[in-house]
């Protein structure tokens, strides 16, 4: 039984520290566009658990791991023509060797080619093949409208390619890079409702107030399992000078 | 643990280039023709650390995969190259591009750079040049009889000499590019070409896409204060709670060592 305990209690370190290590990411991608917070309600669920909420209806708590794909806290104008922000779900296509991957972080440019790329110049799809834009058409002149359709004056040049993964969202794989991987068996939606507003960036969607408080919950809640393991080595301590005199 | 400590670094370092782009850009609120840059952030690699649907406490099973996150990395800055506030300055050497272009600049070891400070002058040999000296590219000279110039929007250098005759001695060609985001920033408001930039397009102001000129004017920074001071507040306030999470940490660890007391 108590050893059953203290295992649980080892448990809840390990994963609160976990929790810890994704609340610090969040933090250290604030003001990094596109990017979603990591979610993680093991402490709650824990505090709950352990009473230290008032309400120890465990029933109540729902523990979700997971990212949170909600929209962006702001759109974040720039006038830049390249940078484009996805208003709703969806995802830009970024074409790599290894197979698309998936991004809300909209601030791309043109390589030498004239190509749209993302800022490691990497080709960002369109619905066929990749957008270019010709040598004479300057990059001001570009204009991307709500459906991702990219004009030069009355000239189409092509439309920027957005999907999404319905309610698989969840399955999506964090890739680095602003990135997102999707597992094989996934299925790509095309996505027709997503508003893409030309010259904004689509913020993170971390509230640092939010993860701060969680900050500190898990950093008390981490010291109180400590304490606990502490105060259990004492009393094997004392138990076993007892015991030998 | 000790992930913690450095994901926060990296989002503190991240912050710290921030505030070095913002200072950049304020400094440069007066200068002719400054871009400002912006910065973009990537996260960096992510570590699996569970499969889904293991066991997180007893009794309760992750419903997804954990992967924590490393941190934050500068991906880039990008220079934004909307077109800052014309200021009239009714002196007739002072140009402005109204649009995309950039001004040929002939460096002394032979090679070319382009600005957007059309702030010209005329040197000792007669040639236009830029603030710093350096000759245009073609090269207008203007004549020593010359009493009065006057530069047309398409970039013809009209010039009056004593007798009231007017002659057109030379045109300003501008130069553009696939990727203006990937000149490479020389100081001295001059960028050069790279292989990211794509090859230089020369052409007429006010054709093909260029922008034309306007004289009498000059082109201030795209800077906007207030813009970049509430970018250095947020960037600040970043800076500060990621300081907080090495601390939160910090005391973490600290009572980890309390067990072993």
């Amino acid at each position: 039984m108590s050893i059953d305990v203290t295992r649980q209690v080892s448990l809840n370190i390990a994963a609160l520290e976990s929790e810890f290590n994704a609340i610090t990411n969040n933090l250290a991608n604030v003001s990094t566009a596109g990017y979603k917070r990591f979610v993680s309600s093991f402490a709650e669920t824990l505090a709950r658990q352990q009473s230290l909420l008032g309400d120890n209806d465990i029933s109540s708590a729902n523990l979700q791991v997971g990212i949170d794909f909600s929209q962006g806290l702001s759109m974040i104008e720039t006038g830049r023509s390249l940078d484009v922000a996805l208003q709703g779900k969806g995802f830009f296509v970024i074409e790599t060797a290894e197979g698309p991957l998936y991004t809300r972080n909209g601030m791309f440019r043109a390589n030498q080619n004239g190509q749209i790329t993302d800022s490691l110049g990497r080709i960002v799809s369109g619905q066929a093949g990749p957008v270019t834009i010709p040598a004479d058409i300057a990059l001001s002149q570009v204009n991307i409208a709500a459906d991702g359709s990219v004009k030069a004056g009355d000239t189409t040049l092509g439309q920027l390619r957005v999907v999404s993964f319905g309610d698989n969202e969840n399955k999506l794989i964090p890739a680095g890079d602003n990135c997102f991987r999707a597992p094989n068996d996934l299925a790509v939606l095309a996505e027709e409702n997503a508003a893409i507003r030309q010259g904004y960036l689509e913020s993170s969607n971390v509230k640092m107030i939010d993860e701060l408080v969680d900050m500190i919950m898990v950093s008390r809640l981490y010291q109180a399992n400590m304490k606990f393991i502490t105060a259990r080595k004492d009393a094997g301590e004392s138990l076993m000078s007892l015991a030998m005199g | 643990m000790l992930r913690a400590f450095s994901t926060s670094a990296t989002g503190m370092a991240a912050q710290q280039n921030m505030v070095d782009v913002i200072a950049n850009n304020l400094a440069n609120i007066n200068t002719n023709g400054f871009k400002r840059s912006q910065i973009d952030f990537q996260d960096l690699l992510y570590l699996k650390l569970r499969e889904s649907g293991t066991e997180v406490v007893a009794g309760l099973t992750a419903p997804s995969g954990l992967e924590i996150g490393s941190g934050v990395r500068v991906a880039s800055t990008v220079k934004v190259f909307t077109t800052g506030e014309l200021q009239n300055t009714s002196r007739p050497l002072d140009i402005a591009i109204a649009g995309e272009g950039f001004l040929q600049v002939s460096m002394p070891d032979g090679s070319t750079k382009y600005t957007r400070d059309g702030a010209l002058q005329i040197n000792g040999e007669g040639n236009l040049v830029t603030t710093t000296g350096f000759q245009l590219e073609p090269a207008i000279s203007i004549p020593t009889d010359a009493m009065s110039i006057d530069i047309g929007k398409d970039g013809s250098v009209n010039v009056m000499d004593g007798s009231g005759n007017i002659s057109v001695v030379g045109t300003l060609q501008l130069a553009r590019f696939p990727n203006p985001a990937g000149l490479s920033s020389e100081g001295d408001n001059l960028l050069a070409e790279t292989a990211a930039s794509g090859t230089v397009i020369t052409g007429t102001p006010g054709e093909n896409g260029f922008g034309s000129i306007q004289a009498g004017f000059l082109e201030k920074s795209n800077v906007q204060m207030v813009t970049e001071l509430v970018n250095l507040i947020t960037a600040q306030r970043a800076y500060e709670i990621n300081s907080r999470a090495i601390r939160a940490g910090d005391d973490m660890l600290r009572t980890a060592n309390e067990i072993v007391r």
